[in-house]
């Protein structure tokens, strides 16, 4: 049984697990966070699952986990890896089965002053757009045709049917768009789930929320990422939806003989794999970019009805109600990149369930308004509390595979949530602090109370202690919608 | 008559079940998975369908199990909560599950997953935990 005394302290922020602790480990584990957060990683199941993805062919460097890491099932949430492109494996336990689960953001330069009084009418037009909850349709209908173009064409496929500017893809990751998707790889079955409920937010932790800037921590980034304070934003995330589900599902079928195959010893059987470059990974990993294309159309197409509901509501009454786009997000992926590794140059898989890229300024694969800021992170606190912009660090790419924190992370199961205050009363708590309410499962907030989570303030500090990502703005909630 | 308990976990849904055959075990996982998904509300039975399946082995026959049931929530609204199992081997099943639309949703289920997930027979019968993705 591990325990944090087999841990080594690297320094403040960083604890390692010496790969000689267990010979099946092929490199150390690494949990990212200051004696708090490391702690709180024993609470659960967090360590042993960090081990495990430690004990996986190919792997780089380190299993590492960012400091809101908790149980997850495969893979802990807040698990990074990456493996060789060459002799490494590609697993659908990585990324789980919510497919670029992620986080996209909008801001105005619209002051909160100004919109108070039409607070609860924009967060209404909102829920009725935007159609939330378990078994909700979409706000777009597509036929098969259009699904396959949204899979391999992702916000670029929205973009064109006039969900959004192109300003929005440059401010996206991989510009809302990953190459080496494959609509043919994705199953029937994920198509007829995922078809009709394109433009959903799910349900869940899946939120949308209208915030404003309360902290600005390094105003010249601030101004380039759009963000100005006391001004009001957007917080939309979601993923793939039944989509990614069923993509995940399918795989773990399709790679179910590749451990045998391959000669592959796997310690949990969600963590099924098969070598990257081989017939199965290559599958896997052309319909789970499907699914993470997917869901870049599916945010872009809620950003839409969000910017429409505002210009409803706030037409005629308000100077300027444009929201422009800081940028998305995916928090579940897995994505071929290439990374410094001693003195080589190595094309890896990583694999990023519940992380977020954080690519430091002047990485190529950044857009041109972002080159010299390094890429925005976006860090959803939980339900009722702040979030924070972070950006990119060059310490990130050296040390994280380009990788950071995805949120507060849980720390309490849904039934000690329930167990600690009812909905109604986690509503009328977020009523006191002005904070506007809509949804339909007042069960959904108590589970996903503030209480529920570590505080978000301590993650984003052990990230920016580790020098993994540093603080731009932070964030306070107006109004929420649950899913 | 087997019966189902739900495990702690800290961030989806988990499912301890205990069963005297392998078809009880197959039921009561269903049982326990709608309990999540429908809570105490109940569902008219205006719904049969007919559940054929094929696995590798009997945890892949399971997962297999209880995603179909999800797939059929999520794509028709329906909970499923009396079932009879016409053939139910280690990697074959038929089953006829009843059930009806679910008016009002207690929890999400994403999947169920292969996590840690071992069936074992034990002298009273089987047992295993299922966690969820939720």
């Amino acid at each position: 049984m591990v325990s944090k005394d087999d841990f080594v302290r690297i320094n403040d922020y960083v604890w390692e697990l010496p790969q000689a602790f267990d010979g099946r480990m092929r490199v150390p584990a690494r949990i990212y966070g200051n004696e708090e957060v490391f702690e709180m990683a024993f609470r659960d199941q967090s360590v042993e699952q960090l081990m495990n993805v430690a004990m996986l062919p190919g792997i780089v460097k380190y299993a590492m986990a960012m400091p809101d890491v908790h149980q997850g099932y495969g893979f802990p949430i807040g698990g990074v890896a990456a493996f060789r492109y060459d002799e490494g494996i590609i697993s659908p336990g990585g990324v789980g089965y919510d497919i670029n689960c992620g986080v996209r953001m909008l801001a105005s330069s619209m002051d909160y002053a100004s919109i108070e009084p039409y607070l609860k009418d924009i967060t209404t037009a909102i829920f009725r757009t935007c159609p939330s909850g378990v078994g909700g349709k979409g706000a777009v209908q597509v036929s098969d045709k259009e699904l396959d173009a949204v899979l391999e064409q992702g916000a670029e496929w929205a973009i064109a049917k006039g969900y959004g500017t192109r300003d929005d893809l440059q401010r996206t990751e991989s510009y809302g768009r990953i190459a080496g998707a494959n609509a043919g790889a994705v199953d029937a079955r994920a198509k007829e789930r995922g078809r009709p409920q394109l433009g959903s937010l799910g349900a869940g932790n899946h939120f949308l929320e209208i915030d404003v800037v309360d902290e600005i921590y390094d105003p010249a980034i601030a101004e380039a990422f759009g963000l100005m304070r006391d001004c009001v934003v957007v917080q939309i995330h979601c993923g793939s939806r039944g989509l990614g589900h069923e993509v995940c599902g399918q795989y773990l079928h399709v790679l179910q003989d590749a451990p045998r195959k391959y000669g592959i010893n796997i310690p949990d059987r969600e963590l099924v794999a098969a070598p990257v470059d081989s017939r199965e990974g290559r599958d896997y990993l052309a319909a789970m970019t499907a699914a993470a294309n997917y869901a870049f159309a599916n945010r872009q197409i809620l950003a839409h009805f969000v910017r429409r509901a505002f210009e409803q509501v706030l037409a005629g009454k308000v100077r300027d109600w444009h929201l422009h786009q800081v940028y998305d997000v995916a928090h579940n992926i897995a994505k071929i990149e290439e990374h410094q590794v001693g003195t080589q140059r190595l094309k890896v898989v990583v694999h990023r369930k519940g992380a977020t890229r954080a690519f430091p300024p002047r990485h190529p694969d950044l857009p041109g308004v972002y080159r010299e800021t390094g890429q925005p992170v976006l860090v959803p606190g939980s339900m009722g509390t702040a979030s924070y912009v972070l950006v990119g660090t060059e310490s990130a790419m050296e040390n994280t595979f380009g990788s950071t924190c995805h949120g507060a992370g849980r720390m309490m199961s849904r039934n000690a949530a329930l167990k600690q205050m009812r909905g109604e009363q986690v509503r009328a708590e977020l009523s006191q602090q002005g904070i506007v309410v809509r949804t339909d499962s007042v069960k959904g907030l108590a589970e996903e109370a503030p209480y529920a989570y570590k505080d978000v303030s301590i993650v984003v500090d052990s990230v920016v202690g580790a020098g993994i990502a540093r603080q731009v703005a932070r964030v306070r909630p107006l109004a929420v919608i649950k899913g | 008559m087997g019966h189902w308990q739900e495990i702690e976990h800290t961030a989806d849904l988990a499912l301890h079940v205990w069963a005297t055959d392998l078809a009880d075990l197959f039921a009561t996982a269903a049982q326990g998975m709608f309990a999540f998904i429908i809570g105490d509300e109940t569902v008219a039975h205006t719904h049969t369908l007919t559940i054929k399946l094929e696995a590798l082995d009997v945890e892949t026959l399971l997962v297999d199990w209880l995603n179909e049931l999800l797939y059929q929530t999520e794509v028709a609204g329906l909970a499923f909560t009396s079932i009879t199992f016409e053939c139910l081997t280690p990697t074959h099943l038929v089953a006829e599950v009843h059930g009806g639309p679910i008016s009002r949703y207690s929890r999400y289920v994403k999947a169920a997953t292969f996590h840690n997930l071992a069936i074992i027979q034990t002298p009273e019968g089987y047992e295993t935990e299922i966690v969820f993705d939720t």
